[in-house]
């Protein structure tokens, strides 16, 4: 399985090339165009509950779409509905990261995805919710964002601090504690941020460069109403 | 590389993310291997005399291993727990401090997680409990917000809805009865809000009732099978009383549920309008519920000891009809059953004060006769 990501930017889209027989999972809907040797599949990922658990815990989405080239080596074309980049990132079957509901576009067949419960002021004041997706396994996984990526390398015991709902995906190795984005209540709230996290390395943060609830807040001042 | 990998490995020469390398627990130490930058397979010998141990990660569930070796600090994150627990069995005394320092942060967080957890499914089932038995309090502070004039309205309109499907008793001995009962009864009321309008109706029906704002119906089925002025007395002054308590608004505000409630406290009253008009057709239907019945009962025999009106009526009508009720199960109905609200009242009447009862200026039978006698209502 080879990938490349197309057009990088806000409107990128990702090509995978599948040798014969091999397969991949990707978000439902996912699929832009494929080659004719590709079937498109719908899979419970995690068995019945794990799916039910998933769409209702993560709000992912509760089928994944396996595409199989059973007819021979071919290719597909992935995107993901947001505008937003795409990262490439290769799991070694030791590295795991915790992935941002709707941050994940596609993986290979081994890249296990599991639903994890976030702590209780993680999940409250992270802008993550209370439950996010746990991806480890070996092969390649393709995550997308709202706006850029970038990521943060943490070196043991170094400090960064991220805007709540900034986040993507981060290593299992790094943790993050919740605070006020400023010393007061007040200015925390004022300064616009209210919360940050507070990540502490080693590992790697991979942060949108848009907060997609403050998009959808300056968007809707322009919906027209109807009565 | 000797193995799978089984660990990540962090420190000046590796990636951001951990390179993978594969832990061995040797007798006196542990051998990591790892590939190096130029791709060659790279195995360095750690002895425990070097190593410090603690818990890390996004949920302290990893073993962090950190040592200064050869190629500056490195900081090892283990989560193969088959690794982790046969370096906890080599590992010689100068470690187990910190193993179990390490041990006990996990077993910290996994406690102050299940107690958040506790503590919020507590909270929430706190909150469903309360505002399921708390919402009488709710319901109540509610209902003393509501003006008479709306009460009055909303059950006016009912009232004549009611009446004008009904053959209505307009005058003679009957309503003349009934009319000096409720004189007798109202005038015992305290700063009484209510001007109560008494209606006879004819029909078989042993029964009567109240709508909010102090209308109430008295079928003529219940003035016959009663053998006493008193009798009715008792059956009015407990529909007085459902009044006077606003059972009938309870009984809505409830029925049209928290959404009322809250609109009422904070002061929405036109939608609360709207909402009321939707179930004053069902007003009809509403039933008392136990506790009201009970409180209208038991305020119901205080007026009458007050009115100078014989209670014992009202103690013997239940009992009457309580024979009627055999086979009812008490809690099953909205009603308690007669014979045990008949001794509720026995209990209670004991306990007021003596009062010797003033006869009313109607002859009972000759009303009785009035009903059997008495042309049809046009």
């Amino acid at each position: 399985m080879k990938s490349e990501v197309l057009y990088p930017g806000a409107f990128p889209m990702v090509r995978v090339d599948l040798t014969a027989g091999e397969h991949i999972k990707a978000e439902s809907g996912a699929m832009v165009a494929a080659s004719p040797t590709i079937d498109i599949e719908s899979k419970m990922e995690g068995g019945f509950l794990g799916a039910l658990s998933r769409k209702f815990l993560t709000g992912e989405k509760f089928f994944f779409q396996t595409l199989r080239a059973s007819r021979g080596p071919g290719e597909v074309l992935l995107a993901p509905t947001v505008p937003g980049e795409i990262v490439v990132l290769e799991l070694d079957g030791v590295n795991e990261y915790m992935v941002q509901k709707d941050g994940f576009l596609a993986g290979a067949d081994a890249v296990k995805i599991e639903s994890q419960m976030q702590s209780l002021s993680r999940g409250l004041l992270g802008g993550e919710g209370f439950f996010i997706l746990k991806i480890s396994g070996k092969g390649t996984l393709i995550l997308n964002s709202f706006g850029a990526i970038h990521k943060i390398e943490l070196k043991p015991d170094q400090e960064y601090i991220v805007d709540n709902s900034h986040l993507v995906a981060w290593s299992a190795t790094t943790s993050y504690n919740i605070e006020r984005a400023a010393s007061g209540w007040v200015a925390s709230f004022t300064s616009g941020e209210g919360f940050v996290c507070r990540f502490r390395g080693p590992g790697v943060v991979y942060i949108q460069s848009r907060n997609p609830g403050g998009f959808g807040n300056w968007i809707r001042q322009f919906i027209p109403v109807s009565e | 590389m000797t193995g799978s990998p089984n660990a990540l490995c962090f420190g000046d020469a590796c990636p951001a993310s951990g390179a993978p390398c594969h832990v061995q627990v040797e007798a006196n130490g542990l051998t990591i291997s790892l590939k190096a930058g130029d791709g060659a397979q790279h195995a360095e010998a750690v002895p425990f005399s070097d190593i410090a141990v603690s818990a890390g990660g996004l949920d302290h569930d990893q073993l962090v291993v950190k040592w200064a070796g050869a190629h500056g600090a490195r900081t090892l994150y283990l989560k193969d727990p088959e690794v982790i627990r046969a370096f906890r069995a080599a590992a010689p005394g100068h470690l187990n401090q910190p193993f179990e320092q390490a041990a006990e942060q996990v077993r910290q967080v996994r406690h102050r997680r299940r107690v958040a957890w506790g503590l919020t499914g507590g909270a929430l089932i706190a909150l469903v409990l309360g505002l399921w038995f708390g919402s009488d309090i709710l319901v109540d502070v509610a209902v003393d917000r509501i003006p008479v004039e709306w009460e009055q309205k909303l059950g006016e309109s009912a009232y004549r809805d009611f009446l004008a499907q009904q053959q209505i008793v307009k005058e003679g001995p009957a309503v003349a009865a009934v009319g000096e009962i409720t004189q007798r009864l109202a005038t015992e009321i305290p700063d009484n809000p209510y001007k109560f309008d008494v209606t006879v109706v004819r029909s078989d029906v042993v029964n009567a009732f109240a709508l909010p704002g102090g209308y109430i119906v008295v079928f003529t089925g219940l003035m016959k099978k009663a053998e006493s002025g008193e009798e009715v007395a008792g059956v009015l002054s407990h529909e007085l009383n459902h009044v006077l308590q606003r059972h009938g608004l309870e009984r809505m505000v409830k029925s049209l549920g928290l959404l009322a409630v809250v609109s009422i406290l904070v002061g929405d009253q036109q939608g609360l309008i709207g909402l009321m008009k939707q179930v004053g057709v069902e007003l009809l239907s509403l039933k008392f519920g136990r506790a009201q019945e009970t409180e209208a009962d038991l305020t119901g025999l205080r007026l009458l000891n007050w009115a100078k009106i014989d209670p014992a009526g009202m103690i013997a009508f239940f009992e009457r009809l309580s024979e009627k009720d055999d086979g009812r199960v008490e809690w099953l109905s909205t009603h308690p059953m007669s014979a045990g609200r008949a001794e509720r009242l026995k209990t209670e009447l004991a306990g007021l004060p003596k009062k010797s009862p003033e006869p009313f200026t109607f002859q009972w039978k000759a009303v009785q006769e009035s009903l059997g006698a008495v042309p049809k209502a046009s």
